[in-house]
């Protein structure tokens, strides 16, 4: 039986309103109500609009960086550690940093490129040196990493009362501008629309994109033009790392100024979904990121205003990756039938 | 006479440390074991499935909705085998929805598992908090199977007759699935799937509805993983309470090499990792525990490190299978 494109598409919409809606439901809540607040929420008020942008910076990074190691064949699933080691490097440096004047911040933010891209570049290089699966290893990053951020909130980056479990603040020279009056918008944005520029020049304009591009796509290739595997495996994971420890860096700098304990849970598994999203076309990772963010301001005001529980984001974001990959296939089958 | 009393003393010495050791090592084993099961069911489980060419990175998740319907299902019947039944039917549904994308729309293996994840820890919290998270109702669990006097055997008698029922019912699974692999048709047909689906497809083996049902019954032994870890190993629905051990079964397949008495021995090492690092928490309080807790994920990535060269993989995993005579 073949279904015609449009309406597939229709049909996988349908579905992925259509099983949020089915949780909502059994929330005892009505679905219609539910995502007509979601929407105006975040987007009907300047407020709330500006409340998604500053969410979708650290997306769009993290979502970046699973872009670019997809390229290069692999599955970037530990943003979160990557994020985290780049935080706890930027703030370990923060007291060096901070009579630095205008060159803190900048520095700030490289100490958490730089963080989390050895974090990832240690994956990169146990999977060209021991075929060691990456997702695995990413995953489990990603817990060692937050017992990492634990320790030192309890130890040697805790404030000096030690009274709660979090970091010192980082100075005022090291913090990041608000560019938006009367919002959190910060400086980071402008971070970050730059860095999805510099990844779609990269990749698209450049020879070591070219590379990463053919290795993803078929590794015999790549070894047969004589590609150095490694050195591309590691590059591309200090990126797609060192972006995930920069979106780290700007959240400590903007938006917390200090570690806390799961100070940015969560934004890992939806920048798989952005980055997913996003494959096709490095400049839609902003775009990718804004829905994601209204995902979750508009969860999170559910679940204060509405009763609907918290994890309906992550319901959604589950769903949308699996209409992504319908999409996707409805895409390839119109195409292969032309 | 210097030399004597230190003699002496080592010798009084290594007497209270071997009393220590056989103590504690009686209590290690045992919870070594008991820690070990969760991952276990779910590593045979990924086997199964992985033997037939398809890789479930969603586990995770299915672990995470597999506990969270034990518990609500042994609540709601009052025995924890209405909880097994209840995450089984779960983990067979959340195996639908990967066998669908990946066999029948033949979509993209590794992505459609990282949905299932979170999916799972989704679903699993949202229904927590509209139904357990409300109550303060306690979980019907498993209790340790009395073998009588067997139990104070010195060393292995926990180990090996103090534990709960499902421990056994892995055991038994991993020799059944051992020998189901090695000396039964279905079991040649479904390595064939993963081996060389051409040639298995040739000689009139299903190729898919093998799949389909492998990655079903892989879904089905994660769910019950994820039981295991709510009405045996603690009695309570916690959440994201799998923190990992769902990619760990991954990787204990890898240990494995794909054989099923490999896999629940290195789901067993894990088990071991488990209990020692909790009692190293204690023995050594000045050492941060964050450190202790680190140690079984560090274990898996040195492991996987050391391990995954020349692995036995199954040669067309993660590769959809099209027949062609349809």
């Amino acid at each position: 039986m073949k279904i015609s494109t449009p309406f597939a598409y229709a049909g996988i919409a349908f579905g992925a309103l259509f099983v949020p809606s089915v949780f909502i439901l059994m929330a005892g809540k009505d679905p219609l109500t539910i995502w007509w607040v979601l929407i105006h929420y975040t987007l009907g008020t300047s407020s709330g609009f500006a409340e998604v942008v500053v969410h979708a910076i650290p997306l769009t990074l993290l979502g970046l960086g699973v872009a670019v190691a997809f390229r290069a064949g692999i599955f970037n699933i530990g943003g979160d550690g990557q994020l985290i080691c780049g935080a706890v490097l930027a703030v370990a440096m923060a007291k060096i940093l901070a009579p630095l004047g205008v060159a803190g911040a900048p520095l700030f933010l490289v100490m958490g490129f730089i963080g989390g891209g050895i974090a990832g570049a240690v994956v990169g290089w146990l999977r060209a040196r021991f075929d060691a699966n990456e997702i695995i290893v990413t995953i489990m990053f990603n817990y060692v990493a937050v017992q990492l951020l634990t320790w030192v909130n309890r130890g040697p980056l805790q404030e000096a009362s030690r009274i709660f479990p979090r970091s010192y603040a980082i100075a005022q020279s090291l913090q990041l501008p608000i560019i938006v009056d009367d919002s959190r918008v910060h400086a980071g944005l402008l971070v970050a629309l730059a860095a999805a520029l510099a990844v779609y020049v990269l990749m698209s304009r450049t020879s070591f994109g070219f590379r990463l591009t053919v290795l993803g796509e078929s590794p015999e290739a790549a070894s047969y033009a004589g590609f150095n595997r490694t050195a591309a495996l590691v590059s591309a994971m200090f990126l797609s790392g060192g972006l995930a420890g920069l979106a780290g860096a700007i959240e400590i700098s903007a938006v917390h100024h200090r570690l806390e304990d799961g100070f940015a849970e969560g934004f890992g598994l939806a920048a798989i979904a952005v980055g997913l999203m996003a494959r096709l076309n490095g400049l839609a990772v902003p775009l990718a990121a804004m829905l994601f963010g209204v995902f979750y301001l508009g969860a999170g005001a559910l679940q204060r205003q509405a009763g609907v529980p918290f994890p309906i984001v992550w319901i959604i974001e589950g769903v949308v990756i699996l209409a992504f990959l319908a999409l996707d296939r409805a895409a390839r089958g119109s195409a292969s039938r032309a | 006479m210097r030399f004597s009393r230190w003699t002496g003393l080592r010798a009084a010495a290594r007497v209270g440390l071997e009393f220590m050791d056989l103590v504690m090592l009686t209590g290690l084993l045992a919870a070594g074991v008991r820690l070990a099961m969760a991952i276990g069911f779910a590593a045979l489980g990924e086997t199964v499935s992985q033997r037939s060419g398809v890789i479930n990175v969603g586990i995770e998740g299915i672990m995470l909705l597999g506990a969270f319907l034990a518990a609500l299902g042994a609540v709601w019947t009052g025995t924890p085998w209405g909880g097994v039944l209840f995450a089984i039917a779960g983990g067979v549904a959340l195996g639908a929805i990967h066998a669908f994308f990946t066999i029948t729309l033949k979509a993209d293996q590794i992505v459609s598992g990282t949905a299932l994840v979170i999916l799972g820890l989704g679903v699993s919290s949202f229904l927590n908090r509209l139904t357990l998270g409300r109550t303060a109702a306690s979980v019907p669990a498993f209790d340790p199977v009395d073998f009588g006097p067997l139990t104070d055997l010195p060393l292995v008698g926990r180990m090996l007759f103090g534990q709960n029922i499902l421990v056994y019912v892995g055991v038994v699974l991993a020799l059944a699935l051992a020998w189901g692999f090695r000396r039964t048709v279905v079991g040649l047909e479904i390595r064939a799937c993963g081996e060389n689906p051409g040639a298995a497809d040739a000689a009139g083996v299903p190729v898919n509805a093998h799949r389909f049902a492998c990655v079903l019954f892989g879904s089905a032994l994660a769910g019950l993983g994820g039981a295991y870890l709510a009405i045996a190993q603690i009695s309570a629905f916690v959440e994201n309470m799998v923190v990992g051990r769902g990619f760990i079964a991954i990787a204990c397949v890898v240990f494995g090499r794909w054989r099923p008495l490999g896999v629940l021995g290195a789901a067993l090492g894990f088990g071991l990792a488990e209990a020692s690092q909790i009692r190293l928490q204690t023995w050594y309080p000045n050492v941060p525990y964050q450190f202790f807790t680190m140690l079984p994920y560090l274990v898996a990535i040195i492991a996987l490190v050391f391990l995954a060269r020349g692995a036995a993989l199954p040669k067309a995993l993660g590769r959809p299978f099209v027949s062609t005579h349809g």
